[in-house]
């Protein structure tokens, strides 16, 4: 579904990501770890067109996407809930999940949608007509989640979604992601916090300095000496 | 902007002269030799006007280059030393002296108004740079007695040296020529100094160049001063040029922003660029100017706009951009490929002691820090943390993302101010301070990295280790020879004469530790510095702080590598939502229940059993 | 009492002429956040095209607005695309502040070149006509702007509150790389809030045509008050801009009365210092914004 081949990318003169490549299938859940600054973020950015790559091909439903601007990779319906929420600040919840119906795709039957997202998201719809600011750092989390399946998308990508949550915010979060997933949404997951990610996703790609060192089924990964030292301490 | 290259060598004898050195060397000398070989009024006034404007820009560019404010109300400071001049001269005084007491006032002046504005970033110093200009112009209109007001001013008819006012150009030229130099020769000597380093480092990254004992404030103000005073005495010599001015023309905006105009033209924050801006410009409007007449009302100034529209599309580092990428280009197809990967980092004998806290080398307490609260709102970001750092002692700081770490290390290195409790540091002299901004801990020792690296960008990677080691080399040279050592030992050296923002993410983290590093501190604060590295690096990294630690130097590391935290600290503190949950022993640590529910989670701790 | 009610009058009268000039400059800012050091001289350069179609034409003044309005808009829109855009990335702040600047000292004297050193004076069709109300009196063409001044804030907000495109252009500007992400074109959203703001800075001119004489330099006698009003009000809202440009007109005012009419200006330039000293988020302003301090 999603491919990446042989992507270099970086900021200004700085590269980041080497020779990373990676696959997506529909249906799957898949998940990138790696230490702080191992490139983990900008393949993010580089899949949605925020980051261009100098080398290499993305493509999404054998269509190629490497150079296609943010907003039009956005619209073939890959949605990424960012890294730190990134909400609408002065805006109510309500906008907020508005503003996820943005893509010509998901703007129809946005009532319906509504109901169906909140379904997901009980203690959101509490928290309807308040700013976006006075939430909570797990509400927030669970807004940009929300925001981004009102996109209707083909494919959902979290960046770091336990980044600065409490652990029990952390489960739930997690939990939401295990809904998401079992109703067929195929997800892209980039964590720190490896052994939790890897108990969802069914494969993983660890990322070292901007490049894929192994890439194998989660349990797999989970046996895995290097991963058990490198991301475990043992 | 980098430092080295075309101007540096101009001054020491024994090097060989580049060819842009002679280039500007001989435009230099064409600017006093043309017009008085010529001998022709008209050519002589244009050249005056080139020295004058190249000067002033030079003068401006100390503030709005090197320190990166953008000032388009420079013409206060000129419009100061005209008035200081015209009216001392009419009350007796020679303009020799009224230039003087303008500069002083104008430096005072500079120095009152700049000293609120600092604060402000980007368009909004402009703005209120701007705003000043139009206070002191409307001012000056409504005191009429002392300026004249909308009448202006002429100066009483005396010639001669002594009253700066010929008949003649040439005496005018030397002057202006001699003025010109001497603004170049500070601007030059500014760029080199420690000075110099300190302006571009709080330009380009105020709170690393804060982290690094820069006092920015004072900088700057030094730099304002400065400034203002050689725009003041420049606007002495205009007003005597002139014989006469009015509150419209010395205090004008449009004048200011030519000013500024010919710097960014010629390459901003440059010595040379401003002179070069004024030397292209200024002959084409001063021509228009003088062949079209009224006829092209308006003709220069619409040249002087789309000029810099295109000057900022197509080439916004200036001529001085364009030179300098052209040879480079040069030096690089002569030159052997330049490295990009950084060296191993050269690791020392290796670590003898097994981390413990109470191993041979850790002496008395040198940090103390108590009951430290802080929160934003109702949240508490800190809650009572309490805990001591002793001379020579590693000390791991763990705790889940968002647990408020990088807040306390900024409450212990003054960048951030505790609502409650204290931070005593140990000095040299044995007793306890506690000082409250980032340079005071820095005089106490104190160095820190941060999380997210903060390279200067537009510097190398020496110019960037060399503002860390100004702190304790005033000197150019000791700096640069301190800083070299300092690279190379963190694995750098290769890559000296790299630009900070081509570096990869572990050059750049290594960057960090080395620009702290040159300070010498005794107290090191290390924010994540393995974090993002590969597990070589790791080690090595590992190896590298051990070695520091057997200096004499205390560490607090806040680190997620628990390979790191385990095999470096003597203790651990761990932290969760604002406050310590445990500390001890980095092997009793990782076993407390506490510690594994809310960090490391139980895989880690079933891993580990 | 009288006078005093009438300089109050005046004052308020005032107010709306600057909150009309400065809302376009608060919305671009806001938006783009770019500081527009050309939004005076987009002031002249309607108020010059106004002064032509009501000289040439014979028309009413207000009736250049069907002229102005689009062409304003299209100025703005070409400015953010040719001159701004290709900047935006730019890591240096002195390249967007230039590039304004270069901008306006080019326009001022174009129109130098093509206009001249005279004073242009639009026809006013009785707009300088005073009205009585009660004891004071205004100028008609006054009351329009104070008028249009509050329709303008209403309608403009009403447009980014309920509309589609008026809720991306809040995203974007609250958030511009999430506004990416919910696939908003933001290069496209920035060009049209320039030209909007622009646009609106050509309704001001054509209804400020008929009652100040037009010059080549009339927009930097505007537009430094702008400034001014807009960092009151809190930089990019456009109720803080409204309410900011009446404090700004009473003060103007009242100054220009009670201390002296050469010294007003100082009045308000030191208030503007104050607060961008002091208070830099604006008095309306609801926090700080980060994006300008350090």
């Amino acid at each position: 579904m999603l491919t990446l081949e042989n992507i270099d990318a970086g900021y200004g003169p700085t590269t980041i990501l080497q020779d990373v490549s990676l696959d997506v299938k529909e249906g799957e859940i898949v998940t990138i770890v790696g230490a702080n600054g191992a490139g983990k973020t900008t393949t993010l950015r580089t899949i949605v067109g925020q980051i261009k790559p100098r080398a290499g091909k993305i493509s999404f439903m054998g269509e190629d996407i490497t150079r296609l601007p943010a907003h039009e990779v956005v619209d073939r319906g890959i949605i990424l809930v960012p890294e730190g929420r990134q909400l609408f600040p002065d805006m109510t919840v309500r906008e907020n999940l508005q503003m996820g119906t943005y893509r010509k795709a998901a703007r129809d039957n946005q009532e319906q949608r509504l109901e169906e997202v909140l379904s997901l998201f009980p203690r959101v719809r509490e928290r309807l007509d308040q700013n976006a600011s006075s939430l909570s750092g797990g509400e927030q989390q669970m807004v940009a989640i929300a925001r981004g399946m009102m996109a209707k998308p083909r494919i959902l990508m979290f960046d770091e979604p336990s980044l600065g949550l409490a652990p029990i915010v952390v489960s739930q979060v997690f939990d939401v992601v295990r809904q998401i997933a079992a109703t067929g949404t195929t997800v892209l997951i980039v964590e720190q916090n490896v052994f939790t990610t890897l108990k969802v996703a069914h494969r993983g790609y660890v990322l070292e300095n901007g490049r894929v060192v192994l890439a194998d089924t989660s349990e797999a990964l989970l046996k895995n000496d290097h991963v058990r030292r490198a991301y475990l301490g043992i | 902007m980098s430092i080295s290259d075309i101007q540096s060598g101009t001054g020491t004898k024994t090097r060989n002269l580049s060819w842009p050195q002679i280039a500007f060397g001989v435009l230099l000398a064409s600017l006093l030799l043309i017009p008085l070989g010529i001998d022709n009024a008209f050519v002589s006034h244009v050249f005056i006007t080139i020295c004058l404007f190249a000067a002033l820009s030079t003068a401006w560019n100390i503030v709005g280059g090197f320190a990166g404010q953008l000032s388009l109300g420079h013409a206060v400071f000129y419009g100061i030393g005209g008035y200081a001049g015209v009216i001392l001269f009419n009350l007796g005084v020679t303009p020799w002296i009224g230039m003087f007491v303008g500069a002083a006032v104008a430096a005072v002046v500079g120095m009152l108004i700049s000293y609120p504005c600092f604060r402000l970033r980007g368009p909004f110093y402009t703005l209120a740079s701007i705003a000043f200009l139009e206070v002191i112009r409307v001012l000056s209109l409504h005191f009429k007695d002392l300026t004249g007001g909308a009448t202006g001013l002429m100066i009483d008819l005396r010639l001669g040296w002594t009253w700066m006012v010929f008949r003649e150009r040439w005496p005018s030229l030397l002057i202006v020529f001699g003025m010109l130099l001497l603004t170049l020769a500070v601007s030059w000597a500014i760029r080199r100094s420690r000075l110099g380093f300190y302006l571009v480092a709080t330009r380009e990254r105020e709170s690393a160049a804060r982290a690094a004992g820069v006092r920015t404030v004072r900088v700057r103000l030094i730099a304002v001063a400065i400034s203002s005073a050689l725009c003041a005495m420049l606007g002495t010599f205009h007003a005597m040029y002139l014989t006469f001015i009015e509150p419209a023309a010395m205090f004008a905006l449009a004048f200011s922003i030519q000013i500024a105009m010919f710097a960014l033209i010629g390459g901003i924050g440059t010595v040379a660029g401003p002179l070069l801006g004024a030397a292209l410009l200024v002959p084409i409007t001063e021509w228009a100017r003088a062949s079209l007449g009224s006829s092209a009302l308006g003709l220069h100034g619409f040249v002087y706009g789309i000029v810099l529209i295109v000057c900022v599309l197509f080439m916004p580092n200036g001529i001085m951009g364009v030179i300098k990428r052209f040879s480079h280009k040069k030096a690089k197809a002569a030159d052997e490929p330049a490295q990009t990967e950084t060296d191993p980092i050269i690791a020392p004998a290796s670590a003898f002691a097994t981390p413990d806290p109470d191993r041979p080398g850790i002496g008395q307490d040198i940090l103390k820090v108590e009951n430290l609260n802080k929160h934003f709102g109702g949240l508490y970001v800190t809650r009572d943390v309490n805990f001591t750092l002793r001379e020579g002692e590693v000390l791991g700081l763990i705790g889940p993302n968002g647990a408020g770490k990088t807040t306390l290390f900024n409450m212990i290195s003054g960048f951030l101010a505790p609502d409650e409790g204290k931070v005593s540091v140990r000095g040299l002299d044995g007793q306890f301070h506690q000082p409250n901004n980032p340079a005071d801990f820095a005089a106490l020792g104190m160095g820190r990295t941060f999380q997210i690296v903060q390279p200067f960008a537009a510097m190398t990677v020496e110019e960037n280790i060399m503002v860390g080691a100004f702190y304790r080399h005033p000197d150019e040279k000791d700096a640069r020879e301190a800083a070299r050592e300092t690279a190379w030992r963190m694995g750098l050296g290769p890559l000296l004469n790299a630009e900070a923002r081509g570096l990869t993410i572990g050059g750049l983290k290594r960057l960090e530790v080395a620009r702290v590093m040159a300070m010498q501190p005794r107290v090191l604060l290390l924010d994540e510095v393995m974090a993002g590295i590969n597990q070589t690096d790791v080690r090595r990294a590992i190896d590298l702080m051990l070695s520091i630690r057997d200096t004499g130097v205390s560490i607090i590391a806040i680190e997620h590598v628990m390979q790191a935290v385990m095999s470096l600290s003597d203790r651990v503190i761990v932290l969760a939502s604002g406050e310590v949950i445990a500390e001890g022993r980095p092997q009793d640590v990782v076993r407390d229940p506490q510690v594994v529910e809310a960090y490391l989670g139980k895989e880690f701790a079933h891993a580990h059993a | 009492m009288t006078t005093f009610l009438q300089v109050l009058l005046n004052g308020l009268m005032l107010g709306g002429l600057f909150a009309i000039v400065a809302i376009g400059l608060t919305l671009i800012f806001g938006i783009v956040k770019v500081v527009n050091f050309a939004h005076g001289e987009f002031l002249m350069a309607g108020m010059f095209v106004t002064w032509l179609i009501t000289t040439r034409l014979g028309l009413h003044p207000y009736a250049s607005v069907i002229i102005v309005v689009p062409m304003m808009f299209l100025l703005g829109a070409l400015t953010q695309r040719l001159l701004i855009q290709p900047l935006m990335s730019a890591e240096d702040d002195h390249v967007q502040i230039f590039a304004t600047v270069g901008l306006s000292t080019a326009m001022i004297n174009l129109a130098l070149l093509i206009f001249g050193a005279d004073i242009a004076n639009t026809p006013n069709f009785g707009l300088r006509t005073p009205i009585e109300i009660g004891p004071v009196r205004v100028l008609t063409g006054q009351l329009y702007i104070f008028i249009a001044a509050i329709i303008l804030v209403i309608a403009l907000q009403l447009f980014l509150k309920n509309s589609q495109t008026g809720r991306a252009i809040r995203a974007v500007a609250q958030h511009r790389v999430a506004a990416e992400l919910m696939g908003v074109n933001v290069p496209r959203i920035y060009i049209l809030s320039f030209g909007l703001g622009a646009a609106c800075v050509g309704l001001a001119a054509v209804l400020i045509a008929p009652l100040y004489p037009t010059s080549s330099n009339i927009g930097t006698y505007f537009v430094l008050t702008a400034f001014v009003v807009v960092v009151l009000g809190g930089l990019g809202s456009i109720p803080g801009a409204f309410f900011g440009a009446l404090v700004i007109g009473l003060v103007d005012s009242l100054s220009g009365f009670y201390i002296g009419s050469d010294l007003r200006e100082a009045v308000v330039f030191g208030i503007f210092l104050l607060i961008l000293i002091l208070k830099p988020s604006g008095l309306f302003g609801k926090r700080m914004t980060l994006s300008h301090l350090s």
